[in-house]
């Protein structure tokens, strides 16, 4: 609309934008405050806004025993990530092929994060962290793989087949997750699969699937039909020309995808809560801080909590226009 | 595209959700005709409509049921009315600028639902930040009890969903053509009555959207009443999951978990058949 002119309007707009900046962040900053408190400061009678910080808390949930060499260890895992770091946000501008540049990188923080636990007597925690990152990656990978498939296809056949796979996913997208999950837990328990996170994944991927194909099939409509056509004239059939022509087109729709596969699955409580009795992703792990009366729990749970926000803020801001554009796709075209 | 074809690249995706979701359902209804605890899952018991009957004649059940309803009934015009008006607002800004609002407005919505919670119930622990500000304000102490935890429940669901709606409304405000504007200014429009008369009935379609899963989303609320209520009964704050969820895995009666979540699914699919014959004519309309 019409932007607003006058100096008292333009105040009026900033005020309101403020304070609903003031209110997305009260939790995130006082939690934030909280975990950098010692149990004392925490539990102060008035709420403490400046304190000595201490990181006590963050290592007692992360580290269990703190080696003597502590500093130097510490020295050279921020040395590795940050040289990893620097090679992935360079990869573009290096002399060798990028794809061959982001193969090293994740194959080094695979072994950074193989490496720590034999060097720091680690939290299980960390095994939870570990755990929540397998079972991510795992269901991305899945679910994009086939749900690019599906849906492709069902942005390109017009039959009725096609509107009626839709329509029930749409249907099963609305149903409760209880419905679905008690009757894993019990085929999980006849099989012996409970626990494992071979279940947690397919399930997720299944519980995902319906979401994942509505978005891709929106993603896939926007690609141009000529463009397989004229491949496929060129006598490539129609895998191939879906694996070189469209896939790369539609890149930046599948990483928007893929962005709320990633949300989801690393979001998921319920789903892992009744499946798993020890192997947890982090939603779980967190969980377990809350509940209890013990004293330092409190400090604790904000550690922990900050602890797995911190990863997924940096990924999500790195990729924010394609998060927004994924939320707003199904809907401007709705 | 040829039918074997669109078959061949759908039968992954349609294999799974077959698998996965389709048998699932006809198991749950399934074991919702048996006593089943954790101890005789290999062999339950059938007891015919029992189960049905006890979660229809269970007063805890319509107790969460009638949660759940406040707090759609609540949350959802929240989550409209906040997102539609802070969209206006955001796009009064531009650049840089807006580009910051974005990010810190979409921070609750990309936090995991059990730590946003547990962040949120920081500032409401006894030495949390507004417990203080509450005291202070109205010299009473603030406690956990039945009506502070349904009210922090519901507050919680509109500060968690509020950025989705905002992103939706403030993407389509951006796609609003500039000349139903200038013509509304040339008649004399002034802002409110244009947001009224032009903007209103332009996002309709994305209200529309908005609204249905809003209700999908709402209706399943857990994962804040798990944290923020414990599941403790004495708040009475129960939603019809997490009453589920308790009936599974605290009293162990399967069986009748299973008759409850097969009644959620009945009368969700009650609530969302219009919409699904809406989506239906609109996708045989686009052939």
């Amino acid at each position: 609309m019409d932007p607003i002119t006058s100096r008292a309007g333009r105040r009026f707009v900033h005020f309101v934008l403020l304070s609903f900046t003031v209110y997305s962040l009260v939790p995130f900053v006082w939690t934030g405050l909280q975990s950098f408190k010692t149990v004392k400061d925490a539990f102060s009678r008035r709420p403490l806004l400046f304190f000595e910080p201490t990181l006590q808390n963050y290592q007692e949930v992360w580290i269990r025993r703190v080696p003597d060499n502590a500093e130097a260890i510490g020295i050279g895992i921020f040395l590795v990530a940050a040289l990893l770091i620097g090679l992935l946000l360079s990869a573009r501008r290096l002399p060798v092929d990028s794809r061959l540049v982001y193969g090293c990188c994740l194959a080094g923080f695979g072994l950074l994060l193989w490496a720590i636990p034999q060097l720091i007597y680690m939290q299980k925690f960390y095994d939870y962290f570990i755990n929540t990152l397998i079972v991510t990656a795992c269901t991305i990978a899945i679910s994009i793989s086939i749900g690019c498939l599906a849906g492709y296809s069902l942005a390109r056949y017009a039959g009725m087949a096609a509107v009626v796979i839709l329509i029930a996913a749409l249907a099963f997208r609305a149903l409760p997750r209880l419905a679905f999950v008690l009757p894993y837990y019990w085929i999980g328990s006849l099989l012996n699969l409970l626990d494992t996170g071979l279940l947690v994944v397919v399930a997720l991927v299944a519980v995902n699937q319906p979401f994942t194909i509505w978005m891709l099939r929106s993603f896939f409509m926007e690609v141009p039909k000529d463009l397989e056509e004229s491949a496929m004239v060129d006598g490539a059939n129609r895998l191939q020309s879906f694996l070189r022509v469209i896939v790369p087109v539609a890149w930046p729709g599948i990483i928007s995808t893929a962005l709320f596969t990633l949300l989801l699955a690393y979001n998921e409580f319920l789903l892992v809560r009744v499946l798993t009795q020890s192997n947890w992703t982090l939603p779980v792990a967190i969980s377990r801080y809350t509940g209890n009366e013990s004293a330092d729990e409190l400090t604790l749970a904000a550690a922990a909590s900050v602890s797995a926000t911190l990863p997924i803020i940096v990924v999500i801001l790195y990729f924010q226009k394609h998060l927004v554009k994924g939320l707003s796709a199904g809907a401007v075209k709705g | 595209m040829k039918r074997d074809t669109f078959f061949a690249f759908a039968s992954p995706s349609v294999i799974i959700m077959l698998l996965l979701m389709v048998v699932p359902l006809a198991i749950a209804i399934w074991l919702g005709f048996h006593y089943m605890t954790f101890r005789n899952i290999a062999a339950p018991e059938w007891v015919g409509l029992r189960n049905y009957m006890d979660v229809l004649a269970d007063a805890r059940f319509w107790r969460s049921f009638n949660f759940t309803a406040l707090y759609t009934a609540i949350v959802v015009p929240s989550w409209v009315v906040i997102g539609f008006i802070i969209a206006l607002f955001l796009d009064q800004v531009s650049g840089l600028v807006r580009g910051i609002y974005m990010s810190i407005f979409l921070l609750p919505f990309i936090t995991v639902p059990i730590i946003a919670t547990i962040m949120f119930k920081q500032l409401w622990e006894p030495s949390g930040l507004l417990t203080w500000v509450y005291q202070q304000l109205s010299g009473t102490r603030f406690r956990m009890n039945e009506t502070s935890v349904k009210t922090l429940i519901i507050f919680f669901g509109i500060w968690y969903v509020t950025p989705f709606t905002i992103v939706v409304y403030f993407a389509g405000l951006q796609t609003l053509p500039q000349e139903m504007i200038e013509a509304a200014s040339i008649d004399g429009a002034g802002r409110l009555q244009k947001i009224r008369h032009i903007i209103i009935p332009y996002v309709r379609s994305l209200t529309v959207f908005i609204l249905l899963f809003s209700i999908m989303d709402s209706y399943r609320v857990f994962d804040s009443v798990y944290v923020l209520s414990g599941l403790n009964p004495q708040f009475k704050a129960d939603t019809v999951m997490t009453y589920t969820f308790s009936t599974a895995v605290q009293v162990q009666r399967l069986g009748k978990a299973n008759a409850m979540a097969i009644l959620t699914v009945i009368g969700i699919m009650v609530v969302l058949i219009p919409f699904l014959r809406l989506m239906y004519k609109e996708q045989i309309a686009e052939r």
